[in-house]
């Protein structure tokens, strides 16, 4: 530590090794103890950035490369093909339908769970008996696995014994069974993307209005109290501090919501898996159909990256609201 | 006099009960909404055929006997059994890998103060928000080349790559809320960083730490799109893929049976959840274990 004084007079080495003593071993013992703290944590970080950096990072700049490339199921080779999955995308008739009604899918679902969603959250605001129960009641929709919930609803939309159906014969808003009349929520073109968005609306209005409930419930009271004093109305109050401060909530519970909405297939697919005519064909069941079913990596690759543009904007203002807070 | 004091606290019940009856006749409609498809899938599955596949009687209730023979023919002339097992092992297993990763660098990010640990942790976060539509089709040939495809082990091995970043971001937060003074303490007493984070870190953050496996299992159950691209053999998948894949054949539909097989599983993993969804709400909104 203090080795290059060897040629240093005797009185300079004292003065040397004093100081050595007063600060005990300076530099050397604090820098030796920082490597074993860095190396530590990095040895410690390593197996899940290892895994993240394999399993996620490593396949999504596959998924790039596939998209460019000819593979397909059963061959081990690909060669580079350019841009020609993605001009063959754009060339399929499929295709557009599925971006048209992934796009038609997640508005009306986003603008009909965002009015229950408030509605709901506003509901749970005020303070009464049996609110958690309630509350526990209203969340089943989003704990229960999607799969599983789906199949529920494959039965309630039943050609023949739809439990809607059922109400709405006994109301006499519909026909009689085998006729026009009839609605077939899932074999009829017209009614199939309305029956699926119903089923996504179900699933995820609870998580909307959980997120605004979080998001109210983190305003403090003071804020709104000193808000009041300076004689703010209700509006002004609401309008002022309440949702400049839930925003950022409000903008990561919107962007889950957009991920998990757009890149969703199993409600899709148990139901109808892209029919009657392809009236339900969203891109993630048009990608799996094409890269898996029919054995074309590259295409189907290509079909799954179109969701990036439509998912970017929503990580972005993820990412810059994640890196403004403070936690 | 006398009637103005009797008057007044009647009116304030009154309210009080108008109140009251309002907000329960709001909140009605969403009860419903949400419960009566479980509602539904529950009958269904305890119905007896005859009951089932009729329209002229009210179908709200049971019109004959209810029956256990779906949940019978479940066991016996289905896989339902083996997913049942799959499912739990590949939980276990999934989160096995997700405590022995996600912990420690959920530690690392947040206490051992790693130059660009927050950066860091926000990485390994946002790789939870790259949709399973992206990878799956990388991951099938990463899946092929460990010569998994066709078993549950994929899942097993595919699983972490959500429910990592997730634990992670979840404990992060959670070791924050650690007070620093008890490594502190315990580095003085001569604990290097391992036995500070063994013996005196982890022992307080169980409840973190459990939190985190729930969420592995949770969240793994949540999966049906790699299920249905990795594992095709009947005997091999989970339950959340095996009911709606395999269950229905053709345009066959044992309804009773689909119903019984979905909410046996599905029906204690959303009470579960229910019990930490304010965890997940925090984990996303970015304030966890704030």
């Amino acid at each position: 530590m203090t080795s290059s004084s060897q040629a240093g007079d005797p009185d300079t080495k004292s003065v040397r090794v004093a100081v050595s003593l007063a600060i005990p071993r300076p530099g050397g013992w604090f820098r030796s103890q920082t490597a074993r703290r860095l190396g530590f944590g990095y040895a410690l970080l390593a197996p899940a950035a290892l895994y993240v950096a394999l399993l996620v990072a490593v396949p999504f700049l596959f998924s790039l490369y596939l998209a460019v490339s000819d593979a397909s199921v059963g061959e081990q080779m690909a060669s580079f093909v350019g841009l020609e999955n993605f001009k063959a995308a754009l060339e399929m008739d499929t295709f557009w339908i599925a971006l048209r009604n992934s796009v038609v899918f997640f508005v009306a679902a986003a603008i009909l769970k965002s009015i229950l969603g408030t509605s709901l959250a506003f509901l749970l605001l005020q303070n009464f008996r049996g609110k958690k129960i309630v509350r526990a009641l209203v969340v089943i929709p989003f704990t229960l696995p999607v799969a599983i919930s789906v199949l529920g609803w494959k039965w309630m939309y039943d050609s023949q014994f739809s439990v809607f159906n059922w109400v709405l014969s006994r109301m006499g808003l519909i026909g009689a069974y085998g006729t026009d009349a009839w609605p077939v929520w899932l074999g009829d073109p017209r009614l199939a993307l309305i029956a699926c968005v119903l089923v996504n609306v179900w699933r995820t209005f609870p998580f909307s209005a959980i997120v605004l409930l979080a998001g109210f419930t983190s305003v403090p009271n003071e804020v709104l109290d000193a808000a009041k004093v300076d004689g703010c109305t209700f509006m002004q109050r609401f309008h002022h501090v309440v949702v400049p401060m839930i925003f950022p909530i409000l903008m990561v519970g919107f962007l889950f919501d957009t991920v998990f909405t757009l890149s969703d297939l199993s409600v899709v697919y148990i139901l109808t898996q892209g029919g009657p005519g392809n009236s339900t064909q969203i891109l993630p069941v048009l990608a799996y159909q094409i890269g898996i079913q029919a054995g074309n990596l590259g295409r189907g690759a290509a079909i799954a990256l179109f969701l990036v543009p439509l998912l970017a904007p929503a990580m972005f203002v993820f990412l810059r609201n994640l890196k403004r807070r403070e936690y | 006099m006398s009637t103005s004091a009797l008057a007044r606290p009647r009116t304030a019940r009154q309210k009080e009960t108008r109140r009251y009856l309002l907000i329960y006749a709001a909140v009605t409609p969403f009860v419903v909404i949400a419960v009566f498809p479980i509602y539904w899938m529950a009958i269904t599955a305890f119905k007896q055929d005859p009951d089932l596949y009729r329209m002229d009687n009210i179908p709200f209730w049971f019109n004959m006997a209810p029956t256990l023979k779906h949940f019978h023919t479940l066991f016996y002339q289905t896989n339902y059994g083996a997913w049942i097992v799959n499912t739990m092992t590949i939980s276990v297993w999934v989160a096995l890998i997700t405590l022995l990763t996600a912990v420690p660098a959920g530690y690392a990010l947040a206490r051992l103060r790693l130059p660009g640990a927050e950066n860091t942790g926000i990485g390994i976060f946002m790789s939870y928000l790259v949709p399973p539509i992206i990878l799956f089709l990388p991951l099938s040939r990463v899946v092929a080349a460990l010569g998994l495809q066709d078993s549950w082990w994929a899942l097993v091995v595919v699983y972490p790559t959500f429910t990592i970043p997730f634990g992670t971001w979840l404990m992060m937060g959670f070791f924050k809320t650690v007070p620093m003074e008890m490594e502190e303490a315990a580095r003085v007493d001569g604990c290097g960083f391992l036995g500070a984070f063994l013996r005196v870190v982890l022992p307080v953050s169980v409840p973190g730490v459990l939190t985190a496996v729930i969420f592995a299992f949770t969240l793994s159950m949540q999966d049906f799109l790699y299920g249905l691209a990795f594992v095709a053999p009947g005997d091999q998948k989970p339950v959340p893929v095996g009911v709606p894949t395999e269950l229905i054949r053709g345009d066959v539909y044992y309804w009773g049976s689909l119903m019984g097989a979905a909410l046996l599983v599905g029906l204690p993993v959303a009470v579960l959840y229910n019990f930490f969804l304010d965890r997940f709400i925090q984990g996303i909104t970015g304030g966890v274990g704030k």
